[in-house]
This record gives structure tokens, C-alpha cells and sequence, in this order.
């Protein structure tokens, strides 16, 4: 098996960032094998890649469902251990219950949301990357791995594409 | 002949309006724009240190010093007594997080509406929230008075076999507060991490570059980052909004659940809520004047446009708050309850009634008489000054509510006219801290959130229909 290597290919805007997506699968490049890096969000089917696949709303659905659960033992589980009787109040009341379950809930799907964000994004992560500063001003990067004998000839496709550079990329601290 | 059937409207100024006077159609390269966020937070004069200088001063003073002497020599050195016991403490906690409200409540429901003229902004709002939530809970436990034992509201075992009480209004407001202070946190975190990567890009050295380091988290911009952060946002946008609204229902729900004249009203939680963002949204116009005359190049990102929005909410708030007081002012007064007339009589003929004719003044009068107007809507001073009367005017309405409301009660032998006392320093220095906060704040994160405004233009495009120049918007996410 030949040795790959890693490129990135910087384009100025979206739109030949999106004809170089096109060359390199053309040249029969698997999508896992290229990551587009941006300075904005961009959709995927502009890209016309794959859409990424996310977790985060899967986390914070499980993170609400354990929300929820703690607001009940908060407003049903307290009162049983410690019963507290108040101005003739019942013990186990429906109605308050709704308002710790509802806090709960919400700081659950919200807080492991945000625990889903990083956890999915391996963040926080301080290893050296393959990255270059001028993608956060604005540079499209398409960064990409292949065969190191056929290196030219995805150089020179990219190129015509109209990338400005693309050239080999070593890890370094961000 | 004419072929009209009307004579023709004569041309308006505004059917030529510019559209590259909005800055979703005034672009700028990404990388001057990082830079114009950077150097603003860098560009700092004399006279912000001088005033950062005297407002740490003024918190040393009335949240160190003056905090000091309230816990040594107990609640006494306040105004609360019976049957005031709850006074100006309060007062500020509701109207801290009234102050709160607006400004995750814009980013959020501009958000989710895809207002475009929101980019700039959001983080500015954003920001408020959290600082102004500091300030309440900083209220509340200066209110507490023996702060030290705030952890007899957690539930944790403990010796004395007391738990804290889950059906109480207060507990719940605990829950509420301490819900929407973190999950208000996180929202303003998430869509920084990719600016905080800009300012780690473009920082060479000292202690800001492992500082932006550390919070950028590793971000680069890949494709899965991006969907991840987009989707966080999303969740977050949508879920925060009814917290935001349940948070404020259960702050009035502290006064309303007391069977108390004047408090007992089924509207409380609606109308809290709109008085909430009646002064959240004048907050919000006021640090947007002062961000735009006081930081380097703010005047590209926060325009006419900006201020258009928010008067333009301003006076849809007010008269919503305009709606709300007046139903719960009505039924009270056709209800023709002996204590809530007393309660009423009073607010309105007692000694105190020039508060609650200037509350309506600022609060109604003024917005209506002045946010009609587009140019004066688009005018960041005029918004300002506006902005200012309305907060004024909802912190005498929260006084009202409050001391004011605790005078008149059902045991006439106690009324007792409230006046604060070590209260008053004490309320400057939340302010002097809000205002000290949102100084640092602005020289070490970047306000405007650069790749919200670079999305937005990358989105918009001028299109010509027949003789018109028309904005359109792309769908880009």
C-alpha cells in the first residue's frame, strides 16, 4: 500500500472550496478522507458533501430525560424522606411539581447539550492540528489526504479549481 | 384625461434608500473585520482607565466596605423594619434580572426569527444577561443578611436533618435563577468559541494568548465543529426561551403567592415578564450607544439599523407593559377590596404618588411619544436617553411593587413609610460592578461576534427587480 500524505488547499470563497470538493471526489477520494475548515458554518449541501453527523441533540435529549427525573426526586423524593408540613399543603402536589420538573428538565437538555457539544467535538483539545490562521480571516481550507506519488496530480486539479495554495500541512499547536 | 383614477404619491426619500447602508450589504474582507474587533478591544485611552479606576473604587467601597458593616452590624443598618422587611435589596434583585431578560431573550428570539440585524449585537445583549444576573444574585444575598448560611438551600445531608422546602416560591426561584444563570453562561459561551479562536489566531504573545487558547478549546472550523456548535446553538435558542419566561413569572409569583393587597394578582407572572424586557430592552439600547461611542470601529458594525430594531421592540414592549399594568391595576380597583383601594390610594395619593406618576411618564409616555418615529428611533442618543427614562421608570415601578406595596398591609398599626439607608451605596455598587464587568469584559473578549456578521453578508445579496434594488436573503445553514 502506498503512503498518503496530507494536504490543505486554501481557497479565497465558498465556491471553488466546492469545486475542489467535486475534483477530489471525482479522482475517487473517500468523503472521510477530506474535512472542509472554515471561518463560518457552511451548509453541507453547498459543499456538496455528506452532512457531518451530530450527537449533540441525542445528549441533551438524554440530558433532559435525567433532568427531569431529578426535578421529580427534588419536588416527590424530598417531601417523602422529610415530610415538611406547610399551611395545610399536600405533600405530593401536582401543580408545583411542574415547575422544579420544568427547571430541571430544561438545565438538563441545555447543560448536556453543552457537554454533547464538546464531547462530540473532542473538545477541549490542545494537540498539534493541521490548521493555518488564515482560515479564521476568512480562507476556505480543504484539507485532505493522498497518495504521495499521485500528490501532483490533485495539486493540479485543485489549482484549476482555483485554490491559491495547496501544499503539505504538518501538525503544530494551534 | 388621466389614466390615474388618485394623483400619484409624490416620490419619498425613502424609496431611494441605500441598501449598502445596512451591514449585511456593506461587506468587509473577514480579516479586516477580525482586525477592527481586535483593535477595538486593544485601542484603549486614558479616560477608560481613570473610569474603570473609580468604579473599582466605588465597589470596593459599597460592596466591600459597606457589605462588611451590614454583616457586622446586622440588617438594622438597612431601612427593613416591620413591616418593611422586604426593601431595596429586592428591588434590585427583581430589576437585575429584569435587566437579565433582554439579553438573552434578543439573541434568542432574534434567532430563532431570523432577524438579520440582530448579528452585530447579540453578544453585546448576551453579555448583560449574565453580569446583570451577578448583580441580582448579589442582591439576594446582601438581602439574605447572614450569607454564610446560603447553603441551608441546597439539598444536602446535613446535621440538623432540615431540607429545603421544594413547594416553596423561593425554592423555586433558586432553581429558576441558578437554571437560567448557567444555561445563560453556556449560550453566551458557545457562539464566542469560534471569535476566542480568531483572537488566539491573531494574538502573539503575553497572557492573552494562552488565556484564548485555553477557551478556544482546540477550535479549528471542520465541518463536524461546526454542526456540533450550530446545533448546540439551536437547542439552546429554542430551550431558553421559556426558561427566560418561567424565571421572571417566578420572581412575581415571590409577591403574588402572598395573600397580600396589592401583590395577590392572577397577571403578575405576564406582567412581570413584559416589565422584565421593558427594561431589558432600554438596557440594551443604552450599552449599544455606549459601545458605539466609546470603541474603536463600532460605528461599522452597530448602525442605524441596530437601533431601529430595538426601538422598534421598545415600543412594542411598552405598550404591551402599558396593557398588562392596566389590567392589573383595573380589577383591583373594581374589585372594590377595602385593602387593595387603601393599597391603590395610596400608591397614587400618598406621600410617595410622584413616583408612580413618573413611572407612568417614563414608561408609557415617553416611549410612545418619541419610539413612533423612525429617524428618532435611528437617533443612538435619543434611544439612550430613552432608554435610560424607561429604566427609571421600572425601577420606581419595582419600588412600588415592593416597599411601597409592604407599607400597606392588613394590620394598620404597623404602616411604617420605608427609607433606605446602607441600601443606597449599596445598590450604586451593583451598578459601579455591572459597569466595571462589561468594561473588562470589552478589552478581553471580542463584543461583536465577527463570523455571525461574515455569515450574514455572505448570506444577503442585492438583487434588481425592474428599476428597485432589492435585499435578499439565502438560506445558509
Amino acid at each position: 500500500m502506498s503512503e498518503s500524505i496530507t494536504l490543505l488547499a486554501m481557497f479565497h470563497d465558498i465556491e471553488p472550496a466546492s469545486e475542489g470538493v467535486e475534483k477530489l471526489q471525482q479522482f475517487g477520494l473517500d468523503d472521510d478522507d477530506m474535512n472542509v475548515i472554515s471561518g463560518i458554518p457552511i451548509k453541507h449541501s453547498i459543499l456538496g458533501r455528506p452532512a457531518a453527523i451530530t450527537y449533540v441533540s441525542r445528549i441533551g435529549l438524554f440530558g433532559a430525560i435525567l433532568g427531569m427525573f431529578l426535578g421529580i426526586f427534588f419536588i416527590y423524593g424530598i417531601p417523602y424522606l422529610y415530610p415538611l408540613l406547610v399551611g395545610g399543603q399536600p405533600i405530593f402536589p401536582i401543580p408545583q411539581g411542574f415547575i422544579i420538573t420544568f427547571e430541571m428538565t430544561m438545565l438538563g437538555l441545555m447543560g448536556f447539550s453543552f457537554i454533547g457539544m464538546f464531547v462530540d467535538s473532542g473538545f477541549p483539545s490542545y494537540t498539534p492540528k493541521q490548521y493555518t490562521p488564515e482560515i479564521s480571516d476568512g480562507k476556505v481550507a480543504l484539507l485532505f489526504s493522498c497518495p504521495a506519488g499521485e500528490q501532483e496530480k490533485f495539486v493540479d486539479a485543485l489549482k484549476e479549481a482555483g485554490a491559491e495554495s495547496v501544499a503539505p500541512v504538518e501538525a503544530r499547536h494551534l | 384625461m388621466t389614466t390615474a383614477a388618485k394623483p400619484l404619491a409624490r416620490r419619498h426619500a425613502e424609496e431611494h434608500e441605500d441598501l449598502r447602508q445596512f451591514i449585511m450589504h456593506d461587506p468587509l474582507p473577514r480579516g479586516k473585520m477580525n482586525a477592527m474587533a481586535m483593535e477595538s478591544m486593544h485601542a484603549t485611552s486614558p479616560i477608560f482607565w481613570v473610569v474603570t479606576a473609580v468604579l473599582a473604587a466605588i465597589v470596593v467601597f459599597a460592596l466591600g466596605y459597606e457589605w462588611y458593616i451590614l454583616i457586622m452590624k446586622g440588617q438594622g443598618t438597612a431601612g427593613v423594619t416591620r413591616p418593611d422587611y422586604w426593601g431595596v435589596f429586592l428591588v434590585n434583585t427583581v430589576f437585575w434580572i429584569g435587566i437579565s431578560h433582554a439579553g438573552t431573550f434578543i439573541s434568542a428570539i432574534l434567532r430563532v426569527l431570523k432577524i438579520e440585524s440582530r448579528r452585530p449585537f447579540t453578544r453585546a445583549a448576551e453579555l448583560m444577561t449574565t453580569f446583570g444576573l451577578v448583580q441580582a444574585g448579589l442582591s439576594i444575598f446582601m438581602h439574605l443578611g447572614r450569607v454564610w448560611l446560603v447553603y441551608w438551600m441546597f439539598p444536602i445531608p446535613n446535621e440538623r436533618q432540615i431540607w429545603p422546602d421544594f413547594h416553596s416560591p423561593l425554592m423555586w426561584d433558586l432553581m429558576a435563577i441558578t437554571t437560567y444563570l448557567l444555561c445563560s453562561t453556556m449560550y453566551l459561551f458557545l457562539p464566542l468559541i469560534p471569535d476566542l479562536a480568531m483572537a488566539r489566531d491573531r494574538t502573539q504573545g503575553g497572557w492573552l494568548k494562552p488565556f484564548y487558547k485555553i477557551l478556544a478549546l482546540g477550535f479549528r472550523g471542520t465541518e463536524g465543529e461546526w454542526k456540533n456548535l450550530v446545533t448546540a446553538m439551536n437547542i439552546f435558542a429554542f430551550a431558553i426561551i421559556p426558561v427566560m419566561f418561567s424565571v421572571h413569572t417566578i420572581v412575581s409569583w415571590d409577591f403574588a403567592m402572598a395573600s397580600r393587597p396589592g401583590w395577590s394578582s392572577t397577571v403578575f407572572g405576564p406582567y412581570f415578564v413584559i416589565g422584565a424586557l421593558h427594561s431589558g430592552m432600554a438596557a440594551v439600547a443604552i450599552v449599544l450607544f455606549l459601545l458605539r461611542s466609546t470603541m474603536k470601529y463600532y460605528d461599522y458594525f452597530i448602525r442605524a439599523e441596530q437601533f431601529n430594531t430595538i426601538g422598534t421592540l421598545m415600543l412594542l414592549v411598552s405598550m404591551a407593559w402599558a396593557y398588562f399594568y392596566f389590567n392589573d391595576y383595573l380589577v383591583p380597583w373594581y374589585g372594590g377590596d377595602v385593602w387593595d383601594k387603601l393599597v391603590q390610594e395610596y400608591t397614587e395619593k400618598g406621600s410617595l404618588a410622584y413616583l408612580w406618576y413618573t413611572m407612568l411618564i417614563v414608561n408609557i409616555a415617553v416611549p410612545w411619544a418619541t419610539l413612533w418615529n423612525k429617524k428618532w428611533r435611528e437617533t443612538p442618543w435619543l434611544l439612550a436617553i430613552v432608554g435610560l427614562l424607561i429604566n427609571v421608570g421600572m425601577y420606581l415601578e419595582r419600588y412600588i411593587i415592593i416597599p411601597v406595596g409592604v407599607t400597606i398591609n392588613r394590620m394598620p398599626f404597623t404602616w411604617r413609610q420605608y427609607e433606605p439607608r446602607i441600601e443606597i451605596p449599596m445598590t450604586i455598587g451593583t451598578f459601579a460592578l455591572f459597569l466595571l464587568l462589561y468594561m473588562i469584559a470589552s478589552r478581553i473578549i471580542p463584543l461583536i461576534p465577527v463570523w455571525e456578521v461574515q455569515e450574514g453578508q455572505e448570506a444577503h445579496l442585492i438583487r434588481k427587480i425592474g428599476k428597485a434594488e432589492i435585499s435578499t436573503l439565502s438560506e445558509m445553514e
